[in-house]
């Protein structure tokens, strides 16, 4: 790099001599560089972080926009008060519940129609095309269809679970015992083609030879699978893994849309919770605090998945 | 091929075509219901079979102003998908080609950010717009859709302008072009796909959003999934209405999907091969 730099600069002054070319290359290159990712990191920095620090600020006051006299400094109380909460142990609860499950269901049903569609094909080209819609549908129109189609009154599939004794009369959605689990049900449909999408290109990208080397030496299908794809495939599932449980956990657009948290408190997520307190109550300080958790657990997700993955490729170069 | 494999392949096939119902028919019956007089839609049992009309399209157009909906959906998706670009693309560009050991931070920074629950960002940001008299806008709704789609676009650009082998522009550069003029005419083209892909993205996220737009516009600037949203508590429209109301946001959306489906996967697979 700095060879073809000080290279450049050479060629650079030797045929334009304007008052640039009196600086370096190599400076002016890395003057350049800045330039270009600078509006970029001021942006965000301006618009993004600059608001989540302030948010961490609102979560220290008690501070509601419905009574701006109010407003005083509280310190950690509105942490201290969330974690005496019951509707907030109960909306982590949901959360964690929501997540595992979901993530766990789609990762398993994903690979296995990843497998389904790793030849390639025409048939498989197009039967991926079609199934990665749902991914690309508003959430707010998933959510809707789902309410629409399981409501116990006149819904093309509610209804029949209801008469058919399969579900409670009120409905999936009404009933507390059944509402996350609904919910879960509407977010594997909606995302599990994005994780057999993820994991059909890690398949795709699986050394051919050793695979067909594995067969040569008389390898049953299951035991391929186990010790040589399964092992290969980690990167990729890391992925979806990560993806997944990161969206899962801020979950909010179809449990807003169809139980907006109910009944009672049995679909409240951290997501939901923190919006209803905020935006609705402007219970700004509170609201603050749950958003500054809910952003506590996405760290600690992502820290979770780095330092795996990291352990993952010491093991795999150990080797 | 053998018999076995025969029956395999068929067990394949048939097990791929129950999936795509699984994942087609919800969104079908949506579709379909935009099509079913209203008598049909609340009929006790459900029936599956009616006479198509186009009435609920009419009952959708005369009760929303869906023109206005629509434009402010494209001014959102637009608006923050240009601004994005402009700002992302150059910045994935210098980090790729920086030798920095910050740069590589500043790309991890990039990602984090789409990591950040919405709210979080949310409800400061909705204060500050309320201050700086923005609040009600479609244009407060492109800022803050800006800030997770320039990091995204930031962290996908920088992963594709890294595949680019970089003696493609030290030629142009000993050629006498100048700096931004090598990334415009040389390495711009070359990672076009990465450009289509991100601005694809860009559009679906915005397109799609609606807990934004929903606090942060007003009824005249409301993009059409919040109009969705407070159509659906209303008494008197019907599921047929908002089927059709549906229509007008995922009909374009699945259909630009569909088209640029190899940016689609090739972008979401970034990473892997």
């Amino acid at each position: 790099m700095t060879n073809i730099a000080m290279n450049l600069s050479s060629t650079d002054q030797a045929r334009a001599p304007s008052g640039l070319s009196s600086i370096p290359f190599a400076t002016r290159r890395k003057f350049f560089l800045v330039a270009m990712a600078l509006p970029a990191v001021a942006y965000v920095i301006a618009l993004g972080v600059f608001p989540l620090v302030k948010g961490i600020w609102y979560s220290l006051y008690e501070y509601n926009l419905l009574k701006p006299a109010r407003t005083h400094f509280v310190g950690i109380d509105n942490y201290v008060n969330l974690l005496k909460d019951a509707d907030f142990r109960g909306a982590i609860a949901n959360t964690v519940i929501f997540t595992v499950f979901s993530v766990a269901i789609e990762l398993v049903f994903g690979f296995i129609i990843a497998l389904a569609l790793w030849r390639d094909d025409r048939f498989n080209r197009v039967c991926l095309t079609l199934i990665l819609i749902p991914v690309t549908i508003t959430p707010l129109v998933v959510g809707l269809i789902f309410k629409g189609l399981l409501l116990a009154d006149y819904g093309m599939v509610g209804y029949y679970l209801a008469q058919w004794g399969l579900t409670d009369p009120r409905g999936l959605f009404a009933t507390p015992s059944t509402a996350l689990a609904t919910l879960i049900f509407i977010d594997i449909w909606e995302w599990t083609p994005l994780v057999a999408l993820i994991l059909l290109a890690g398949l795709k990208a699986l050394p051919g030879d050793l695979l067909e080397a594995a067969a040569v030496d008389g390898a049953t299908a299951w035991r391929t699978f186990r010790s040589i794809t399964l092992p290969l495939m980690l990167p990729a599932v890391m992925l979806a893994l990560t993806l997944r449980t990161i969206d899962a956990f801020r979950v909010f657009d179809s449990v807003f849309v169809t139980t907006g948290g109910g009944p009672g408190n049995s679909t409240n997520t951290l997501m939901v919770y923190a919006v209803k307190e905020g935006l609705s109550f402007f219970n700004i300080g509170k609201a603050s605090a749950i958003a500054n958790i809910a952003l506590l657990g996405v760290a600690i997700i992502a820290a979770c998945f780095i330092l795996m993955i990291r352990h993952f490729d010491k093991r795999a170069n150990g080797r | 091929m053998t018999t076995r494999s025969l029956a395999f392949d068929t067990a394949r096939r048939g097990f791929l075509l129950l999936t795509l119902a699984f994942f087609l028919l919800p969104f079908l019956w949506l579709a379909m219901t935009a099509y079913k007089p209203s008598n049909a839609i609340f009929s006790i049992p459900p029936h599956l079979f009616f006479e198509p009309t186009l009435d609920q399209f009419r009952n959708a157009l005369k009760i929303f102003d869906v023109g206005s909906l629509v434009l402010s959906s494209l001014m959102i998706a637009g608006g923050s998908m240009i601004l994005s670009l402009m700002l992302g693309v150059p910045a994935g560009y210098a980090l790729a080609r920086s030798s920095h050991p910050a740069a590589m931070g500043v790309a991890y920074f990039f990602m984090t950010i789409r990591m950040v629950p919405a709210v979080a960002a949310l409800i400061p940001f909705y204060l500050l717009m309320r201050d700086i008299g923005l609040i009600g806008s479609w244009m407060s709704v492109v800022l803050i859709n800006c800030v997770l789609n320039t990091a995204f676009v930031s962290w996908m650009m920088f992963s594709y302008f890294r595949g680019l082998p970089k003696e493609l522009e030290e030629a142009a550069l000993t050629d006498g072009c100048r700096q931004f003029g090598a990334f415009w005419k040389v390495s711009l083209p070359a990672v076009r796909s990465g450009i289509i892909a991100s601005a694809l993205f860009c559009v679906l996220f915005s397109w799609n959003d609606f807990l934004f737009a929903m606090f942060l516009t007003r009824l005249d600037s409301k993009p059409i999934s919040v109009a969705l949203l407070s159509a659906y508590g209303t008494k008197d429209i019907t599921w047929g209405t908002l089927g059709a109301l549906a229509h007008f946001s995922t009909v374009p959306i699945v259909l630009i999907v569909l088209v640029l489906n190899r940016y689609f996967v090739q972008g979401l697979t970034k990473g892997i091969n």
